[in-house]
Formats: C-alpha cells, structure tokens, sequence
C-alpha cells in the first residue's frame, strides 16, 4: 500500500494518492498476449479490458490499432505488439484526439503526415463550376461509358507516374484488399477526361448513398495545369448534384497543394483531419 | 469464465458528431452514451455519420461511454 496519502495532509491530497495507488496496483495485473497472427488483448482479473489488431495495407505498409479503456492497458497492449512486430508500425488517429495521439506517442510513434477531410458542395451556385467547360479538345466521358482497356492503361500510367514522384505513400490511404495487380476494381465507377482519341484524366466516386466519396481524381503528368481535375470535378459534382445529393467527402493529402487549391477552390470545408503515425 | 468474453455490446444510432472525435450514440433502451470509434474502424476509414445504425462496446467503467466497433450498412 501506498503510504504517501497518510503524511499528505489534507483530504483532497489524500483521495488523489490513493488514486494514484490504486492504478499502479491495477496496471501490474494487465496482461497482454497475441491471441493471432493479426490480434492481441490484455486481460485484468480475467476479463478482456483491451484488444490490439495489425493489417498490412495493400502498398504494405503495416498499421496497427489498440482500444483500450486506460492508459495503462493501452501501453501493455502497445508493448506487446512492438515486440512481437517489426518496424516500421503505422497508425492513424484523428486530429482532434489529443488523448490517442499521445499514447501512440507515448509508444514511441511520432507523426509523419496529415489528411484533410473535406465536405465538397455539390450545387453549381456554391461551387462556381456551373458554367465550366472542359478544355478544348477534352471530352468528359461519364462514369460506365469509359473503354476498359484504356481507362486501365490510364490508371496504370498515372500510378506510375505518382510513384515515380511523390509517391503513393503520400496520397490518401486506400485500403480496401484488390486482387493481385489490380487497381482498377469497379471501372463503372470513374469518369474520365478524353484528349481527342487518348485519355488523360479520371475522377472515381464511390456511390454511397449516406454521402459519396471521391476515391480518386488524377491527370497524367503530361497533361496537368490545363484545367482537366477541375473539368473532371465539374462533372463527378454536376452530377452527384442532379441525382439530389447535396455533398460529397474527399481526403486530401496536407501536402498536395495542387489537390488542396482544387477542393478549396470550389467551396470544400475542411471537416476532419486524420494523423497518420509511425514508429520506424 | 472465458477470457475472450467481450464488453457489453448493444445497437445504437448516431444522432450527433461531436467535435472531438466522439459520437453520441442513442441506444435500443432509449439511453443516450459519448462514444469514440474503434481504432479497427479508424484504420479502415470507415466514416460514421448521423443515423448510421452501430454497435457499441459500453466501458466497463462507465455506462455512459461506449466504443463504436462496427458500422451496420444503410
């Protein structure tokens, strides 16, 4: 027993040690183990008071997660999964949640880059896209006309060109499992943008009815600062605006710029934003 | 006993984001908890919205705090 509250004092300092006492007691009787390949819990008086999990995304990067109820089950759970895990280790918390950010840091995480997540208008009176038209010489083909084997060609030559560049590390997580290879899994879903017989361009929106998600907006290198992203926004928020949904959601990586102007530029509000942490 | 026993689960509906990454979840006996999502969730950037229909894992330590694990499609 904690002998520190009997010589503190006055009653409230009594309380608080006792407090203190009473954790550091509980926190020796957590244990935690790795129940799978992928999961962990810890268990106080046996009872489960926290779980960890690990996936590999598909670029392969592995992230982990913990829920715990305090502090000290959370660093249990963390330690364990450490040890048992090589680095480097992602996680990601929300920017608003100071109390994760700071057991994750605790854990030795530190940040390493942020995503915006914007709520995008789709009326043409907020977006100011209404009379827009795209560039001369593009045409926007809509989402289930495009030709499969060139949108895939596209798709190949633009992630190609972002690993080359900044990389896909750097953009927005996807993270839905894709057969071996490929990256294009519904081509219903995109759009794109037609510079006379070549595409060049394309935007995918996941149709969701609570609120749709533009998954993915790109322009070949080749192509960029000629107003095709915006043309192709035009067109994704045109019509999501016709079917009668007022807006859409969008992550943006903090450090595209040029993704970051396009969204602001038509009204997008920045209402989320995500850390992504790692420990290396 | 079971040592994978988990927490109290019970459905609910989300009827306000807050904004500090809790959600507040109106559960089947009309009880009102501050909830945060799972970090399962968070990882799969599944995105919770008003009257999305959830399940939440209540704390032991507090009935009135719960942690959303799963998201029902609409």
């Amino acid at each position: 027993m904690n002998t520190t509250h009997s010589t503190s004092g006055t009653g409230d300092h009594a309380v608080a040690a006792t407090r203190i006492s009473a954790t550091r007691i509980s926190a020796t009787r957590i244990s935690a183990t790795r129940i799978s390949d992928t999961q962990w819990h810890a268990v106080e008086d046996d009872r489960v008071v926290g779980r960890g999990d690990a996936s590999r995304r598909p670029d392969g990067r592995l992230f982990i997660s913990v829920d715990a109820w305090h502090d000290a089950v959370f660093d249990r759970i963390a330690d364990a999964m450490l040890t048992d895990l090589p680095t480097p280790l992602y996680t990601v918390v929300d920017e608003t949640d100071h109390d994760s950010r700071s057991a994750w840091e605790r854990a030795g995480f530190a940040a390493a880059r942020r995503e915006w997540g914007y709520l995008v208008p789709t009326d043409p009176q907020a977006t100011g896209l209404g009379s827009l038209r795209p560039p001369s010489g593009v045409t926007i083909v809509p989402a289930g006309e495009a030709e499969e084997g060139p949108l895939r060609a596209l798709d190949r030559v633009i992630r190609d060109e972002v690993e080359a560049a900044a990389g896909w590390r750097t953009m927005p997580a996807e993270v839905l499992p894709r057969p071996a290879g490929t990256t294009v899994i519904d081509p219903s879903k995109y759009a794109v943008a037609r510079h006379f017989d070549q595409y060049v361009g394309l935007v995918r929106v996941a149709p969701l009815t609570r609120q749709p998600r533009i998954g993915l907006i790109a322009v070949r290198a080749d192509s960029h600062r000629r107003g095709i992203a915006r043309a192709l926004l035009a067109h994704a928020l045109g019509s999501l605006h016709r079917s009668g949904t007022a807006s859409a959601w969008a992550e943006v990586s903090e450090s595209n710029a040029a993704a970051t102007a396009l969204f602001e530029s038509v009204g997008a509000r920045r209402a989320a934003g995500t850390l992504e942490l790692v420990r290396r | 006993m079971t040592k994978t026993a988990k927490g109290i689960e019970t459905e609910g509906t989300v009827i306000e984001c807050l904004r500090n990454a809790t959600f507040k979840v109106e559960l089947k006996n009309g009880h009102t908890v501050l909830a945060h999502i799972s970090g399962k969730i968070r990882k799969n950037y599944i995105k919770i919205l008003p009257y999305d229909r959830v399940l939440v894992e209540l704390s032991p330590y507090d009935l009135t705090r719960g942690r959303i694990v799963y998201r029902y499609r609409a």
